[in-house]
């Protein structure tokens, strides 16, 4: 019995004696690692959650005129988004034609930027609609979720909003038909604006239906932008960007880091998209349209305009320009859909 | 009769190096732990939060907004409520250890938890090292 070894009564060799003093300098080390990773990681999931909180919720804006304070007859409109079925508000002009008949033969779906609304005064939106409708375009221009008589929803900027723009072209090829004399509409392109351009080039590129595109001052990549806007907003260090948007992602389910036109521009060809940007937007800057150009031309039959405006901050490109930017909008359209033939 | 000589001569080795390994992974398990503990109730606070939302999709986006971030909240404070206690009693079971002699287990234990407190803070590190690119 004595020749067994003691080893299997007492646990291993191990050596004897006080806790030796490498021992002790890993328990401290050990020790400060677990209350920096308790109170660094509470501090910095609680400041997440806060971003999270502030970068998705905007107060609507109130909407500051109609299109008849312009002369044009319209109508109010509701529709679900495609998928969420969240109850969208809106305008529906008709188009009116060189000899005063109106026409729905042709409509165009105005899709507005980020934090404000259908008329979004500051881009000029209601006098846009309102002079492509004098062109004998019919218009669709409604608030996107959370945004002027929308209900309240969480900004995504176009994660979610893109299943609004789904549901306008749901609307136009199966809902009500807003003027049934004039029946329901043919062909469909968009117009957007900023977060309503890149909404509308992710749409487009899952619609068919969208047969042209114009988009103004679309982003191709949103992270950028957040990366710069985020900390900006929260007075907080850089660090604390990713934590808000993943955190924006359990919270409310929407994937910034999926908001890329850029990557699925290209799919939209063979319709035909015009790119519009300032030269002086320094919010989303104009590299932007070069990004979004060169990735719709990747695909081999593209129709691919672009058009820098000189001196047109985030935005303004129509407010610079006017009418010239109603005639080459237009002329857009005109090829791409071709003529109105109602009267025909 | 050479077999019973290979294991007097050879046994208590063997049985030295596997008692030592055993209690090694013994420790490394009770390092792990808190971190196991952690990772198990945040999932379950986010699932728990995108239950929440989706049953409150049709309250709209306030009611939602609020349910879902005091579930989050909730979850996360009971995460670290249980981070900090398995901390606490694996900390206590060391220092039982060391008293012991239980060196390497010991030793095992508090580098697993070490680990485990790097793994936490990793998407800090993370958010603090990889590059980003901001707009101009």
């Amino acid at each position: 019995m004595s020749a067994q070894p003691s080893s299997s009564i007492s646990p291993v060799a191990q050596p004897q004696g006080g806790v030796k003093k490498s021992d002790r300098v890993l328990r401290w080390v050990v020790v400060v690692l677990l209350v920096l990773s308790v109170v660094v990681t509470t501090v910095y999931t609680a400041l997440s959650i806060y971003i999270a909180t502030k970068l998705v919720y905007v107060p609507p804006k109130p909407i500051y005129a109609t299109p008849a304070s312009l002369g044009l007859q319209f109508k109010y409109v509701t529709f679900p988004s495609r998928t969420d079925h969240i109850q969208l508000k809106g305008w529906y002009i008709p188009g009116v034609l060189p000899n005063g008949h109106l026409t729905t033969q042709r409509t165009i779906i105005m899709v507005h930027g980020t934090r404000t609304n259908r008329a979004d005064k500051a881009a000029g939106l209601l006098n846009l609609s309102v002079d492509l409708a004098r062109h004998g375009f019919a218009i669709l221009a409604f608030d996107m979720r959370g945004t002027g008589e929308s209900p309240p929803e969480p900004l995504s900027l176009g994660y979610f909003e893109q299943r609004d723009v789904l549901g306008a072209v749901d609307y136009l090829r199966s809902g009500s038909v807003p003027y049934p004399a004039l029946g329901r509409t043919h062909i469909i392109g968009g117009w957007g604006v900023s977060m309503g351009a890149a909404t509308l080039l992710m749409a487009t590129a899952q619609e068919p239906a969208i047969r042209a595109v114009v988009s103004d001052c679309a982003y191709a990549d949103i992270i950028p932008i957040l990366e710069r806007e985020v900390p900006k907003g929260g007075n907080l260090p850089p660090l604390f960007t990713p934590g808000g948007l993943t955190a924006a992602r359990i919270l409310y389910g929407m994937d910034f880091y999926a908001v890329r036109p850029e990557d699925i521009v290209a799919s939209i060809a063979p319709r035909p998209i015009f790119f519009i940007h300032g030269t002086s937007d320094t919010y989303v800057p104009t590299e932007n349209i070069n990004i979004l150009a060169a990735a719709a031309r990747t695909a081999p039959d593209a129709h691919i305009q672009t058009w820098l405006v000189p001196g047109a901050g985030h935005a303004q490109s129509f407010n610079k320009e006017g009418a010239v930017y109603v005639d080459r909008v237009v002329a857009f359209y005109d090829a791409a859909l071709g003529p109105d033939t109602s009267n025909s | 009769m050479s077999s019973q000589m290979y294991d007097a001569f050879q046994g208590p080795a063997q049985n030295r190096a596997s008692q030592q390994n055993d209690s090694v992974l013994r420790g490394i398990v009770a390092g792990f732990i808190p971190l196991a503990l952690l990772l198990i109730v945040a999932i379950i606070t986010i699932l728990l939060t995108a239950l929440a939302r989706q049953l409150l999709a049709s309250s709209g986006f306030f009611a939602q907004q609020q349910a879902s971030v005091i579930v989050l909240i909730a979850g996360l404070l009971v995460a670290l409520v249980v981070y900090v206690i398995a901390i606490v009693r694996a900390l206590r079971k060391i220092t039982s250890w060391q008293r012991n002699s239980m060196i390497y287990q010991a030793r095992a234990a508090l580098i697993a938890l070490g680990v485990g407190a790097l793994i936490v803070l990793l998407p800090v590190i993370l958010a603090l090292v990889l590059p980003q690119s901001p707009a101009p």
